[in-house]
């Protein structure tokens, strides 16, 4: 990694960071096309390298839930059942597609995320840790 | 007075591991989360309050990242230095952005990111 690359990957990963938790919106969705767009990454490794970085965000933040009371571990074990064999699934399928059209796919779960951010509103403006109800 | 999760009021299982089959899914397939559609079907098909639902979410996001971060590690589709230095500047990144929310989150920020997002997701389209 050159230098510049290093400082690239830190604004991008600071940016994401800052609008994951601006918008209350998942770092990967930012992180992956950052990482395409401005260093140039394969749209494999792009995935692949966010899903690494998601795994101590998501486990530093759901710590600080799990202190507050907040975090229901029996269902996160039901929703991890489903989703580990969906994880395997997932992967091995965007691994057999060629990275042209993973990107162009990403591009459209972009475009939905996009159209669903137009027509929630007032979510941002909600704290975080809103206490369940 | 936060409301601490009892054990009678756990949505079916069932339900949950199927919501999770379809984050995970979206996850594996394109290196993200899958809070984007789990918290959504939490609220709307298990009837889970909007903060619980993402505090759950968030927690189940670990295992489902793991095992697709193991899958593309195993086809060489892992860059781990790269990852180091994402993670330094995401972890400084969400405290700023969990400190800004309060003062500037608002629609506006919202509508223009998606905006942006919707250029993003053209050039991606067309490169």
């Amino acid at each position: 990694m050159t230098l510049i690359e290093i400082l690239a990957l830190f604004g991008i990963g600071l940016t994401a960071g800052v609008l994951a938790g601006l918008l209350g919106i998942g770092g990967g969705v930012l992180m992956v096309p950052a990482m395409v767009l401005i260093t140039a990454f394969d749209q494999h490794v792009a995935q692949g390298t966010s899903l690494l970085v998601i795994i101590p965000a998501a486990a530093f933040g759901s710590f600080t839930h799990h202190r507050h009371g907040r975090l229901a571990l029996r269902d996160a074990a039901a929703l991890a059942v489903g989703g580990v064999v969906g994880a395997l699934l997932g992967s091995v399928t965007a691994l057999s597609l060629d990275e042209d059209l993973l990107r162009r796919l990403f591009a459209i779960l972009l475009l939905g995320i996009a159209a669903r951010m137009l027509l929630t509103r007032r979510r941002a403006a909600e704290p975080v840790d809103a206490k369940p109800t | 007075m936060p409301h601490m999760v009892s054990s009678l009021d756990h949505p079916n299982p069932f339900i949950l591991a199927l919501i999770g089959l379809a984050a995970g899914v979206l996850s594996g397939l394109f290196g993200v989360g899958g809070g984007i559609i789990m918290v959504p079907a939490m609220v709307m098909l298990a009837g889970m309050a909007q903060g619980r639902a993402s505090a759950t979410s968030l927690a189940s996001i670990v295992p489902i990242a793991a095992v697709g971060a193991f899958v593309f590690g195993r086809s060489d589709s892992v860059d781990l230095p790269a990852a180091a230095v994402l993670m330094v500047g995401s972890l400084i990144g969400v405290q700023v952005g969990a400190w800004l929310m309060p003062r500037i989150g608002d629609d506006r920020l919202r509508i223009g990111f998606a905006i942006f997002m919707i250029g993003i997701a053209v050039t991606m389209l067309i490169s």
